[in-house]
């Protein structure tokens, strides 16, 4: 009989997962702004 | 409005909030590291840099919060993970695609070879003091590849029950902790160049968020190479997650028709964050090339500030995250386990570091 105290971690997984495009979205989108001259230098403290 | 809404809705109200004391956390740990030099005279204050006050604020923060018994409830807030993923893709921008795909046959070889002599060394000594197999494999996967991220993946492969990833969590932490400070500690006593100091950081500590602060901790030049050295090792899980899935099915578990995980299990356990940092250094090369020298410094500058952002909110994350209790209860053998993997990577690391790394050009 297996795993009868908790559910096994697959929404672990899932969350990592997510985690994983978010963080390269929302850095190369990031970046993006910055070349484009959105993010300003100076702006960042 | 229903009892499950109202429980969403504060949930989320906990997660901005725990949200909020890291960004608190982080904007004293960027006020402490512009002031304290300032405050005190001599060498030592100066020395002091970023991870050291965001991991102690972090630390601080998780005790104050456990004693007021805020911690548990904030914690969906603490996202590690997401912050260091952040910061390294940023981190891609400052780092020239040549150097990449230089660094890149070193890395692969130092990946393999650590991955499977430890990988396989845990798995050997966990079995031997009779740890669960499912331990066994998060153990070993989390000591050989790359900490948190690595016994996440394990455990979906292996459907660990949630308590032994925590626990492995933790223990990844317990051991990361002092390591951010003794690794490069003992590469200036060792008297090792950057690079070799950043190989062997990349290939020694296990979770990718104190690679990067002990990295921080040497020089910018030893942060590029151990980024390079522990994103390659990210993007080897995947190979070590589908061979311990098709292990369990077949072997351990022996599941009647079970099928073998193919690429599309590859790719569903691939790092994406690779991409985003393979991705920043294409465009912030080619960047570079179309400009003038000196705006195209001054543009990255403004990516390395914001990148050191990300980086102080995920070490801050790592205090606030770190948790005693877990460990005290699966006693001491996966300690005595994970304790021997560590300073078995640690010789081994160092060996192939000098061997791949030393004059490698940054």
């Amino acid at each position: 009989m297996k795993c009868m105290t908790e559910p096994p971690t697959r929404q672990e997984s899932r969350t990592q997962f997510n985690e994983d495009w978010a963080a390269t979205i929302i850095g190369l989108v990031l970046l993006v702004l910055i070349i484009i001259g959105v993010i300003p230098t100076g702006l960042i403290p | 409005m229903t009892e499950t809404q109202t429980q969403t809705r504060s949930t989320g109200l906990y997660v901005a909030l725990g949200v909020l004391v890291v960004l608190l956390l982080g904007a004293a740990t960027r006020f402490l590291e512009k002031n304290v030099p300032t405050w005190f005279e001599g060498d030592f204050a100066k020395a002091i840099e970023y991870p050291v006050y965001a991991i102690v604020l972090g630390l601080l923060g998780n005790a104050i919060l456990t004693a007021t018994g805020w911690r548990e409830r904030l914690e969906g807030g603490f996202r590690t993970e997401f912050f260091i993923k952040t910061g390294l893709v940023l981190l891609g921008a400052s780092i020239n695609l040549k150097v990449i795909v230089t660094a890149a046959g070193p890395a692969i070889i130092q990946g393999i070879l650590l991955i499977t002599s430890v990988f396989l060394f845990t798995w050997w000594l966990a079995g031997r003091l009779g740890i669960d197999d499912k331990l066994r494999a998060l153990l070993a996967s989390a000591v050989s590849i790359c900490g948190v991220s690595a016994a996440i993946a394990a455990a979906g492969a292996v459907q660990a029950k949630k308590e032994q990833l925590a626990y492995t969590a933790s223990l990844v932490i317990a051991f990361a902790l002092p390591s951010i400070f003794l690794v490069p500690w003992l590469a200036s006593v060792f008297g090792l160049t950057d690079e070799v100091a950043g190989a062997w950081i990349g290939g020694n500590i296990d979770t990718t968020a104190a690679v990067t602060a002990a990295g921080a901790l040497v020089s910018e030049d030893a942060l590029a190479v151990a980024s390079i050295v522990k994103v390659t090792q990210n993007a080897l899980i995947g190979i070590v997650v589908i061979a311990l899935t098709a292990w369990f099915a077949f072997k351990i578990e022996r599941t009647p028709g079970a099928k073998a995980p193919g690429i599309g299990e590859f790719w569903a356990r691939f790092p994406k964050f690779v991409l985003g940092f393979v991705a920043a250094s294409v465009i912030a090369t080619w960047y570079l090339g179309t400009v003038s020298s000196d705006e195209g410094k001054a543009t990255i500058a403004v990516a390395n500030d914001l990148r050191v952002w990300f980086l102080i909110l995920a070490f801050v994350s790592i205090g606030l995250e770190f948790k005693v209790s877990s460990l005290r209860e699966a006693g001491w053998r996966p300690v005595a386990v994970f304790g021997a993997a560590a300073v078995l990577n640690l010789v081994l690391a160092l060996g192939l570091a000098l061997l791949l790394f030393s004059g490698f050009p940054v």
